[in-house]
Formats: C-alpha cells, sequence, structure tokens
C-alpha cells in the first residue's frame, strides 16, 4: 500500500467510523427487527403487517398521496420552470428567491400556517362563502385534501428547482424551431421540452415522492389520526404499542419504495434518452 | 511512549481535579416544566441532601424502553410515570417495592395514591381529572354521550386511543352506557358508538396543546382533555366551560417509583419523600405544574381553579385501573383501529 492511499485511508476512517457505529448500525439493528421473531429469522413480520385491512390501506393511501403530489408537482412545476425561464434575468433571480424562501422556513410553520388558511373561518373558507361558492364552510383541515395540499406546497419548491436548471441547458432556439416547422404547444413539450428536461423531472420526481412517502409533521398535523400515513403510523407503533417489530417493518418498506422509486425514474430518465 | 506519557497525565490530571465523590441520584421524568422542577424541587433537594441530580426526561413508552433496555445495569434510579406504565415496569421486574417506612408524608397523600399499583410498587405524586371543555354559549354537555349530539355533529374533537386521554375518553363513554361493562375494561359499546359517528368527529387528537387552537378557529365547540390543558383552553378569549357531566369526570395518576437494581436506595427514597411533602407539593402547585396528591396544601381560589384540586375534585374522578388498562390496551388499539382509524 503506498504512503498516499495509506494517508487517505487514514484521513476518511474517522468519518467512517463515526457513519458505522452513529448511524449504520442502529440503523441495522432496528431494520433486523423486522426479520426477527423469538424463534429466529422471518418474513412473517411483512406477511402479517400486509394481511392487516389497516395496515394496507395507510399504505395504499402513501403510495397514492406520494404519486398524487409528484405528479401534480411535475405539472404545475413545469408551468412554473417555462415562466421563471422566460423572465428576464433581474425577475428571474427574485422569483428564484421566491421559490428558494419557503425552504428557508421551517416545515412545522408553513404547516400551522396551513392550520389558518383551511380552517372553517381560515382563509379559504372566507374566500369561497364570500363568493357563494359553498354555503356553509368546507371541511377541509384533517382530511386527505389537507395532506394533499400541506405536502405539494412543502415540496413544489424541490420540484422546479431541478427543473428550472434544466430548461437553462436547453438550447433556446429550439422551441421556436419547432413553432416555425408548425408543431402545437402539446406536441413541443411533449417531443422536445419533456426529454431535454428528463433529468430536472427524475430530480424533482425523487425528491418531491420520496419526500411525500417519508414527511411526518405535515400528515400529523394536517390528517391527524383520522388520515394515517405510514410515517404516523410508525410513530404510533413505536411511541403507544412499544411494536419494534411493525415499526422495523414500515421502515424497511419506506426505504424500499425510495431507493425503488429512485432506480426506476433513473432508468425511466435512462432509457428515453437512449432513443 | 507519547501515548502512554498522555495517558498517565490524563489518569493524574482526573485524580486532581476530580472533587470529593458527591453523590449522585439520576431521576427520569416526563419533559413538561423542568424549569420550574429545577426551581422548586431539584436544586432546594440538592442543597439538602448534598447530592447531585442529574435529570433524563421523555414519554412514558420511550423511558420504559430504556428502563428495560439498561435492566442488567440500570442508570436510572427513581422514575416518574403514569400508573399504567409503572405497572408494565413492575410486572417486568424493573421496579423494586418501597420502604414505606422510609416515606414519612405518604400518610398526608390522598388514599387512592397511597398504594395504587399494590404491594408498595410505587406512590402517586400528582393527579388531574379528564372531562369536556365545551364552548358554552354554543352547546350544552349534560352527559359523556352528548359528545355525539347532533348540535355537536362534525364540531367536536377526541382524543387519540393513542394518548392518555384516549382510554379515559372511552371509559367514561362507556361508563355512560354500561357501567358494568366499563369496569371491566370491556369498551365495545364505546368503541362502536365513535365509529358510528366517526364522520362526525373533526379529527382525533394527539396532543392536547391543539385543542385551544381548534377551539379559537371554531373548528370544534367540543372536546375531551386532561385538566393540565385547562390553563391554556380557559385563557383563550371565548366563553369555554368545564364539563361535570353526570356519571362524573375520569382522570390519570402518575406515580413515582425506584428502580430495581439501584444503589442509591436510601437517596431515593428520600427524594420521593421530599416530594410528596406538603412544602414541595405546595411550591409544585402555586407553579400550577402539577396537581398535589398532599391533602394538606393549601391554595388560592386561581390556583385552585388551574389545577385538579381538593377532596370534592378527587373522589368526583373515576380512575380507570392500571391493571384493567394493560390488560386490554392491545384489544382497545386493536379493535380501534379496526372500526375506527380505518
Amino acid at each position: 500500500m503506498t504512503n498516499t492511499r495509506r494517508a487517505g485511508l487514514m484521513l476518511v476512517a474517522p468519518a467512517t467510523l463515526f457513519i458505522a457505529i452513529g448511524f449504520l448500525l442502529p440503523v441495522f439493528v432496528l431494520l433486523s427487527g423486522a426479520f426477527r421473531l423469538e424463534s429466529g429469522w422471518t418474513l412473517s413480520n411483512f406477511t402479517d403487517f400486509f394481511a392487516d385491512p389497516l395496515y394496507r390501506e395507510v399504505f395504499f393511501r402513501t403510495f397514492r398521496l406520494g404519486l398524487t403530489v409528484t405528479a401534480v408537482a411535475a405539472l404545475l412545476g413545469y408551468a412554473t420552470a417555462l415562466a421563471i425561464n422566460d423572465a428576464n434575468p433581474r425577475s428571474k433571480g427574485r422569483l428564484v428567491a421566491l421559490l428558494v424562501l419557503p425552504l428557508m422556513i421551517s416545515p412545522v410553520a408553513r404547516t400551522y400556517a396551513w392550520l389558518v388558511i383551511l380552517g372553517r373561518t381560515g382563509f379559504l373558507n372566507v374566500a369561497l362563502t364570500s363568493v357563494g361558492l359553498t354555503d356553509e364552510p368546507l371541511r377541509i383541515l384533517f382530511t386527505e385534501w389537507a395532506v394533499f395540499i400541506g405536502l405539494l406546497q412543502l415540496f413544489f419548491p424541490l420540484m422546479v428547482l431541478p427543473l428550472i436548471s434544466s430548461l437553462e441547458n436547453m438550447p433556446r432556439d429550439v422551441i421556436p424551431a419547432a413553432r416555425v416547422l408548425g408543431a402545437s404547444w402539446l406536441a413541443i413539450f411533449w417531443r422536445i421540452i419533456l426529454p431535454l428536461t428528463r433529468e430536472g423531472l427524475v430530480v424533482g420526481g425523487t425528491l418531491t415522492f420520496v419526500g411525500s412517502l417519508t414527511a411526518y409533521v405535515t400528515p400529523a398535523i394536517l390528517g391527524g389520526s383520522k388520515v394515517l400515513m405510514l410515517e404516523t403510523l410508525l410513530y404510533q407503533r413505536v411511541s403507544v404499542a412499544n411494536d419494534y417489530a411493525s415499526a422495523g417493518v414500515i421502515a424497511v418498506i419506506l426505504i424500499a419504495m425510495s431507493v425503488a422509486t429512485n432506480v426506476m425514474l433513473k432508468r425511466l430518465a435512462t432509457a428515453r434518452g437512449g432513443r | 511512549m507519547f501515548n502512554a506519557r498522555l495517558t498517565v497525565s490524563a489518569a493524574a490530571l482526573a485524580m486532581v481535579a476530580a472533587p470529593a465523590a458527591a453523590q449522585e441520584l439520576t431521576i427520569s421524568v416526563y419533559g413538561i416544566a423542568q424549569d420550574a422542577f429545577d426551581e422548586v424541587l431539584y436544586t432546594p433537594f440538592e442543597e439538602i441532601c448534598d447530592c447531585e441530580l442529574v435529570v433524563e426526561t421523555g414519554n412514558n413508552s420511550e423511558r420504559l424502553a430504556k428502563l428495560e433496555a439498561n435492566a442488567a445495569n440500570p442508570v436510572i434510579d427513581v422514575i416518574a410515570f403514569a400508573d399504567s406504565a409503572a405497572l408494565e415496569a413492575a410486572e417486568k421486574d424493573l421496579l423494586a417495592p418501597l420502604d414505606m417506612a422510609q416515606l414519612s408524608n405518604v400518610d398526608g397523600i390522598y388514599d387512592f395514591a397511597q398504594d395504587p399499583l399494590g404491594n408498595g410498587m410505587a406512590v402517586g405524586y400528582t393527579f388531574y381529572g379528564t372531562s369536556i371543555v365545551y364552548r358554552s354559549e354554543e352547546v350544552s354537555i349534560e352527559t359523556w354521550t352528548d359528545l355525539f349530539s347532533e348540535e355537536l355533529a362534525g364540531r367536536v374533537a377526541l382524543p387519540n386511543i393513542t394518548t392518555t386521554q384516549g382510554p379515559l375518553t372511552l371509559y367514561m363513554i362507556q361508563r355512560a352506557i354500561d357501567a358494568e361493562k366499563a369496569e371491566a375494561g370491556d369498551f365495545s359499546d364505546a368503541i362502536a358508538m365513535v365509529a358510528e359517528n366517526r364522520d362526525r368527529i373533526v379529527t382525533f387528537y394527539e396532543r392536547s396543546s391543539q385543542i385551544p387552537q381548534l377551539l379559537q378557529q371554531e373548528e370544534i365547540l367540543a372536546s375531551v382533555v386532561g385538566r393540565f390543558a385547562w390553563p391554556g383552553i380557559s385563557s383563550i378569549p371565548l366563553e369555554v366551560e368545564w364539563a361535570l357531566p353526570e356519571g362524573g369526570q375520569s382522570g390519570g395518576l402518575n406515580v413515582l417509583a425506584v428502580v430495581a437494581g439501584t444503589e442509591q436506595t436510601e437517596l431515593a427514597h428520600q427524594f420521593i419523600d421530599y416530594w410528596l411533602s406538603e412544602e414541595i407539593q405546595t411550591r409544585i402547585a402555586e407553579a400550577r405544574v402539577d396537581s398535589p396528591v398532599n391533602t394538606a396544601v393549601e391554595v388560592d381560589e386561581e390556583t385552585a381553579e388551574a389545577l385538579t384540586y381538593g377532596p370534592e375534585m378527587a373522589e368526583s374522578i373515576h380512575f380507570l385501573p392500571p391493571a384493567v388498562q394493560m390488560e386490554n390496551r392491545e384489544s382497545w388499539l386493536d379493535a380501534w383501529n379496526t372500526e375506527i382509524a380505518r
């Protein structure tokens, strides 16, 4: 072993040791509980989990909300990113700063603001009743709608920023060229913008989907226990039932879903890029 | 050579720098109001005992898990728990029986707090009532089943089963329907009633600190809370009352216990006895942190209003026995998840 290599290993050793002891070992201990019974190693904790109708419902709800939030964030994100990308440089800087601003505010504070906006006497209900769209205030808080709105607002900037970055790297004359050749806006988006910004979409999609799956504060505050998600269920299993096996199962599922999403989106991007 | 010299020097420095070994007592308590506890309980006790208190905080389940993990080599000497968590710890042999001869103040506390787990495993140090709070200019509350009245449809929040107040709420609803079943821990009727009205309940809250905001935003008109949440609720600029429904109110008891295997048995008892004394219970009550179990404590009217105070209040409380809670907790959670949480 050369001296340089040895010195390199010595330099990374403290950080590696710290991560191994402070992160990998506890995570392994927690996750291994999902595969263990007193009688030995097993997958029965997983079969029990998916056999329970409540847990199944929570799993599908989490998945469904994650997908919906990601899809809507992508749709609105493209519109926002295109508008920001077309703005003059000075306005663009300000708009990006405005977009980033919420990321500097605690998710707890942002989520509590939604309690005020979505409540019976909140801004939204006052607006709806004053224009006559509804006679009675709508029940939005503590429903899936509230969780959806909260998650969308939480992760929207993480979708838009990579899209802006991708749009900046796209040749500026491709869209005017397509227009001159008679392409519709839908064709331009589908055949030019989408393929050329796929990397941004993959990054933004992964951050938004994984973030929605693993968010705790927003579903807990806006959904409460009537809209259980995997994260809130995990907390319940640990804090109330002392059931670390179920908690481990949920943690494994969340990690698996996050990794699978990342791999799948990357492959999708590569496949499209390979054409 | 360098390492050896460094080690020897560090050891020598430690020997010189170490103060005379003061006794250390590690206590495990709830995280709330620690500043107040430090002022009225911890610091005065340290002055008396010439010892150092090490305070660890957390909720019941966190601290029970830690106690269990360190059972072979306990790191805690005295622990404060909800009575049901203490019983669970006692049944896992994590607690040591108290020596009542060392607790001179036990005779001065309410009977229900003197030996709540049996076999002298713990003593109660505070208690609280649990009842319905409601917007009195909007609705009236006569019984526990009024929580499901037409005027409260879509305007009531109940505690989730995962909170301490959750089972107490089911207990009182079940008592209103069939008291005999309630005492046996069979809450099937109450759970069915909540399930039937699930869509008319705004939320099943996790923290009582949510309730003042929900009332103030007119999201709800009524809820069920522990008395410890009352100061925050009564301070909102709306007319809110603490209901005394037919059938009374429920409540909870928090207890102190000595951890099995501790080497500080004597100091632990001294600390518990100090906590139960009239002087300390009065100071804690005046700080409006915990309601006193010591019957000699006297506080002014305003302080009493903020607490669960006095023999009349104590007598109106139907405690849910910790053994019933332990025995049925899992089945309540399963029934709740099957019928309500879906």
